[in-house]
């Protein structure tokens, strides 16, 4: 079991990596495409990643049953999010919003804090319309709407499967302090990112 | 739509299983074959999306998938699969959206070991795209949009 929790996280982490973008704010995507665009979209953004990353990173960190709604959570409402932004619904800055949620969810990370469910739920729900007002913009002028969407709910959904993964290296000795400490660094990224948000 | 009854078969009980997924298939290639009008698109896809979001959803009562509940399910979502290939499509879409059904062996599988929480987190996931596709008709295409940090 140790060795199987072992390989997980070490592929976990791996896979993390190797799709992470440079360092750098979301640059944008240009005509969105379909199913492998829509995939890639989170991947191309530092910011979408670690927000996703983060999200299963904590509801690893705070176990049942938040290890397994906050993956729920964050694609439905993303949706909700994605069908504000098709209609183009007036929303707080989009760039402002997806940098405060990585800030936020650093700092919950970083900070080992122990929301209620109810709390946890909502404070992921609200980011998460966020995310999805961002994919939704580019949705009517994809040359597969449908495929586009699929890419990046189902993105969306590995990367939060990433950050679980992640997360339980938390059970190992020392690896508290390592998944506190990798909180931390988000934090700053979102820091960094709300900076730039806010020129 | 495949995809999202195999999430709901992988809770059903193992018999059932197999007759539903027979089922399935026997009522989307039956339908598949009917004469649907070619007006009807816009209704027949907002069906077949509010379909797989009830099928998803169902997954999440998995322990309430009892008697022919499981068939029913799955001869509804074959007829929306099959009245969209009717309607925007052909047999040959329907033969190569099948296999997804295959998908409820794994899904089974971790149902049967405790894991069942693995495939209802993908039907929401399912969810989410069905919401999002199923508003995309009512939105008039704008061109090109810049990305949201453009």
């Amino acid at each position: 079991m140790n060795a199987l929790l072992h390989r997980s996280t070490q592929i976990a982490g791996t896979v993390a990596l190797a799709v992470a973008a440079p360092v750098a704010a979301h640059t944008g995507t240009g005509l969105a495409g379909g199913f492998q665009s829509g995939f890639l979209h989170p991947f191309g953004g530092f910011d979408h990643l670690l927000a996703m990353v983060s999200v299963g990173l904590w509801g690893a960190f705070l176990g049942r049953p938040l290890i397994v709604a906050l993956p729920v959570i964050f694609p439905t409402v993303m949706a909700f999010g994605g069908i504000l932004g098709i209609a183009g619904v007036p929303l707080p800055p989009v760039e402002i919003g997806i940098a405060v949620s990585v800030l936020v969810l650093g700092g919950m990370i970083a900070g080992a804090v122990r929301a209620p469910v109810w709390l946890a739920s909502l404070i992921v729900a609200v980011f998460a319309v966020f995310h999805g007002y961002a994919h939704g913009t580019e949705l009517p002028s994809a040359a597969d709407p449908v495929g586009y969407s699929a890419g990046f709910v189902l993105a969306t959904g590995m990367l939060h499967v990433v950050g679980i993964g992640i997360g339980l290296i938390a059970d190992r000795p020392g690896g508290a302090a390592v998944v506190r400490g990798l909180g931390g660094l988000v934090l700053l990224a979102g820091v960094w990112f709300l900076r730039v948000a806010v020129r | 739509m495949f995809a999202a009854l195999a999430c709901l078969l992988a809770f059903a009980p193992p018999g059932r299983r197999i007759a539903a997924g027979l089922f399935a298939l026997t009522a989307a290639f039956a339908v598949a074959q009917m004469p649907l009008p070619r007006g009807s698109i816009e209704i027949v896809f907002i069906g077949c999306w509010a379909s797989l979001v009830a099928t998803a959803v169902t997954v999440h009562f998995g322990r309430r998938l009892t008697g022919y509940r499981p068939v029913m399910l799955a001869v509804n979502a074959g007829a929306w699969a099959g009245a969209t290939v009717a309607v925007a499509g052909t047999t040959l879409d329907l033969a190569v959206a099948s296999p997804w059904l295959a998908l409820a062996v794994p899904g089974a599988w971790l149902a049967a070991t405790g894991r069942g929480v693995a495939v209802k987190v993908v039907s929401s996931w399912l969810i989410a795209i069905a919401l999002l596709a199923a508003v995309l008709p009512l939105v008039p295409t704008p061109g090109y949009a810049p990305d949201h940090l453009d």
